[in-house]
């Protein structure tokens, strides 16, 4: 539990110490995060050799006190927040130009290790609070575009706690407990339980812009700074996400679960749908790339609606598996899209015309993520959607599942292959863009990971089939 | 004294659908914000009374709801500053840096 | 059953209901802040009634006044642009009306559905070094919520400051209002530094402690009569984060010389919980302050 906590603590003081002297921002973040990330590591390879760890903060009885837990699947979002944070701000220290963002960033990250430790409906309520105001701040640091979209996300982000606050009211008002692990033994299905958990989930599902409640999210992350984008496609919609899978797979009863897990199935289908629709019909380079997140979200609710409706141990770890290369693959597709944004001066697709050969190492980023975002075989991507696919085609029930499924994939390739043929245009005569070669490798990394993630799947699949309840 | 709380819970009931309402209709950023604050006041209102079930009033509920309002007094003064600096009437100032 | 308290129930909840509705959908904006601020009053009072005095105060320093100058603040610099009533549709009411409903439906059985954890948390309390109930729960049982709730407010500051509206006309102050300040503030002040002293046996504590000085440090700031509150300050910089700072300092040593995250070592509760109040108290007092009354033409630092 300490390297945990020693994760959470060591952005937490370098975002204080940002604070009080706003200089080096970005070697210390840096330095912080490669700290962090050795830290949850060590958390992680502590969590796996001794088993599920717990510790009621302040030494008082259940009930009374706040647990935190570290299972292996909080440690490895540790461990993945850690390093998404540390390979954003690797890039951004090259480009930055706005000193509030390091202080900022490290808060984040200290609030979704917060998040991912916590086990406790009122603290999550806390961190989830958290998490909105730093987003917003950060949404807003891009400037006068940015401050509409992100006061919109405010306010539906305050909705959305309020919806999460009152669920949680009548949750203590039935049981009078807040610890979820403890409320997990409790839970039965009456109305009051039936409808605290209808609205956390609605709060949930708009903070994780889980579809139709997604609509704050494009235009927040499309005029956000570049990082911050990544940031917040790649971490911040799944820590609302983890609650939503916690909740309904450990705390709901098992007479609500049926029917939610179907609620969440379809609503799933539809995001994957038309999301990717959206993100295939819009002119502007970031927010296709904000729209794929809306669709490919879809895949997770899709994965614990099924888990929900028929027990199926593998949509878990295909959730898990999505959770991950969706990070690091939106990490890198707009870190790439930031990087031809300023290499093009332009926010339109059409700019791309040319790219592959004007700005090849970025639109080769782009292409890479896209291609975890399909699904193509060999890459993080592939292994979650096969994880997805393989108990669908069981059951002749399932099929028209699956065929969403594959339809789906169908159309995240029509939104990135529309933008790489553009890409293999020739290009316009002009003079040559100016171009930063280190980061455009800097945006590649990511990219490389999450295809790097299949030549270790056999054991990170056995390790999560184990692992994940 | 049941009563008395079932009448606090549906003002609280309907605190949060007035605020809710105001949100979804108000166009204007300063009714929403109050909005939002009325629907908080709702929330408060539904633990406020929870908590006075027993003849001993609920301590950890009240310190949740004091948690609750240092924070919706953040939220609100985050969103009146960013809806001062979306909406305002004046000219803009030129920054300089 | 209708006795002289029902009648006093009804007027408070009917009350409650009527200023939420007017303060939101009042044809002047204006009168819409005014109702809001007396919907807060109404609300401490409705806390006061329900026993729950720790909120009432925080209630009334919050809505009554910091929320209020914010939302006056606002409105000088937005102003009624936009704010035409917008056309009662009826869809939308409607639904609202069967939200409430549907919430009552639920609310209705917890009324009689009594808890364990306040009985638990009496019993604990004697250890915790406090005597106040909720304080104790704020920090000590549930002190890692408070942590979170100061970097709450420390995040409101650093996502304000750097939007950087229009610097507004000083208003030349008013001559009676200097005159009172000068003996209001010393009161504000006093009655802060009294709030947190006896938060730790009766109702009060840090954030409304910290309210009163920041009402108090406003009042002196549109007089004119305290120097700018700036960011760029380190003094300034440092007291906004020293209660986080501080309490994260804590809850590390405590994980790593003592027996865990916030557990503190017998015997210095009280005193550390002490020391945690009054800085936190001076932060949010600074960032409350900063909120409100900040300097608004600053650059970054």
């Amino acid at each position: 539990m300490n390297f945990a906590l020693v994760s959470l603590s060591i952005p937490l003081f370098t975002g204080l110490l940002l604070l009080m002297i706003p200089r080096y921002g970005g070697p210390w973040v840096v330095l912080s995060s490669t700290l962090s990330l050795a830290a949850a590591v060590a958390s992680l390879v502590e969590v796996v050799d001794s088993g599920n760890q717990a510790v009621l903060l302040g030494g008082w009885p259940e009930l009374l006190a706040i647990r935190l837990h570290l299972e292996p699947i909080n440690a490895l979002l540790l461990a993945f927040t850690a390093l998404i944070q540390l390979l954003v701000s690797l890039y951004w220290s090259r480009n930055c130009r706005n000193d509030g963002f390091w202080a900022l960033a490290s808060l984040l990250h200290a609030t979704l290790a917060a998040l991912w430790l916590s086990g406790d409906l009122f603290n999550w309520y806390v961190t989830l609070e958290l998490l909105s105001l730093v987003s917003v701040s950060m949404v807003a640091l891009a400037g006068k575009d940015s401050i509409k979209p992100a006061l919109n996300y405010l306010f539906l982000s305050l909705l959305a706690s309020l919806c999460y606050l009152l669920g949680v009211a009548i949750i203590y008002g039935r049981y009078g407990v807040l610890d979820f692990q403890i409320l997990s033994r409790m839970t039965v299905g009456d109305t009051s339980t039936a409808m605290a958990m209808l609205l956390m989930t609605l709060g949930l599902m708009v903070k994780g812009a889980l579809w139709p409640l997604h609509l704050w999210l494009p235009p927040a992350h499309s005029r956000a700074p570049t990082a911050v984008s990544a940031l917040l496609s790649a971490l911040v919609v799944k820590g609302p996400l983890f609650i939503l899978t916690l909740l309904w797979t450990r705390m709901a009863p098992m007479e609500l679960t049926d029917k939610g897990g179907e609620f969440l199935a379809v609503m799933g289908v539809f995001a994957l749908l038309v999301g990717g629709w959206c993100s295939f019909r819009t002119p502007l380079l970031k927010e296709m790339v904000a729209y794929s997140t809306v669709a490919q979200l879809g895949y997770v609710m899709l994965a614990l609606g099924l888990m929900l409706q028929w027990q199926l141990r593998e949509t878990l770890v295909a959730l898990w598996l999505f959770v991950l290369a969706h990070g690091l693959a939106k990490t890198s597709m707009f870190l790439a899209a930031g990087e031809m944004q300023r290499i093009f001066g332009n926010k339109r697709v059409t700019a791309l015309r040319g790219a592959s050969q004007t700005a090849p190492v970025a639109m080769f980023a782009f292409a890479v993520a896209g291609g975890s975002l399909i699904g193509l075989p060999p890459s993080g991507g592939f292994l979650a959607k096969w994880l997805l696919l393989e108990p669908l085609f069981y059951d002749l029930q399932r099929w028209p599942l699956a065929f969403a499924v594959l339809l789906s994939t169908l159309v995240s390739a029509a939104y990135v292959f529309r933008i790489v043929t553009l890409a293999f245009d020739r290009a316009e005569r002009g003079q040559a863009p100016s171009r930063d070669r280190v980061s455009e490798w800097l945006a590649l990394l990511p990219a490389l990971l999450v295809w790097g993630m299949a030549l270790v799947s056999e054991p990170l699949i056995l390790w999560l089939t184990r692992v994940a309840q | 004294m049941t009563d008395t709380l079932l009448f606090y819970l549906l003002v609280a009931s309907f605190l949060w659908a007035a605020g809710l309402h105001g949100l979804i209709v108000a166009r204007h950023v300063l009714r929403r914000v109050i909005a939002v604050n009325i629907m908080t006041a709702g929330v408060f209102l539904a633990l406020v009374t929870l908590a006075a079930r027993a003849p001993e009033p609920d301590p950890v509920l009240h310190a949740l709801v004091l948690t609750g309002l240092v924070i919706s007094v953040s939220a609100t003064a985050l969103a009146l500053h960013l809806g001062t600096a979306a909406f305002s009437t004046e000219k803009p100032e030129p920054t300089t840096r | 059953m209708m006795g002289g308290p029902w009648l006093f129930d009804i007027a408070l909840g009917v009350l409650l209901v009527v200023l939420a509705i007017a303060s939101i959908h009042a044809r002047n904006l204006y009168a819409g802040v005014v109702m809001f601020i007396s919907f807060g009053l109404v609300a401490a009072l409705t806390w006061t009634y329900l026993g729950a005095p720790d909120l009432a105060l925080a209630e009334a320093a919050i809505s009554a006044g910091l929320t209020g100058v914010l939302l006056f603040a606002a409105l000088a610099r937005i102003g009624n642009t936009g704010s035409t009533p917008f056309t009662p549709r009826r869809l939308p009411a409607l639904l609202c009306l069967a939200v409430a409903g549907l919430l009552m439906v639920t609310l209705w059985p917890l009324a009689r559905n009594p808890s364990v954890l306040p009985g638990m948390a009496m019993a604990n309390l004697p250890r915790t070094g406090v005597d106040n109930p909720v304080t104790g729960v704020l920090l000590n049982f549930r002190a890692w919520d408070t942590l979170l709730e100061l970097a709450v407010l420390l995040v409101a500051l650093l996502g304000s400051r750097g939007l950087r509206p229009t610097p507004e006309e000083e208003p030349v102050p008013w001559p009676l209002l200097t005159a009172w300040s000068r003996l209001l503030v010393p009161l504000l002040t006093l009655f802060g530094g009294y709030l947190l002293w006896r938060g730790g046996n009766w109702p009060g504590g840090a954030f409304q402690a910290g309210a009163m000085l920041a009402a108090g440090a406003v009042l002196l700031r549109l007089n004119g009569l305290l120097p700018e509150v700036a960011w760029r300050n380190p003094v300034v910089r440092g007291l906004t984060i020293a209660g986080l700072a501080l309490f994260a300092t804590i809850a590390a040593l405590t994980a790593w010389l003592g027996d865990g995250w916030l557990n503190y070592p017998p015997g210095t509760d009280n005193a550390l919980m002490m020391l945690i109040e009054i800085i936190a108290t001076l932060s949010i007092a600074t960032v409350l302050t900063l909120l409100v009354a900040g300097n608004k033409t600053e650059l970054e630092p």
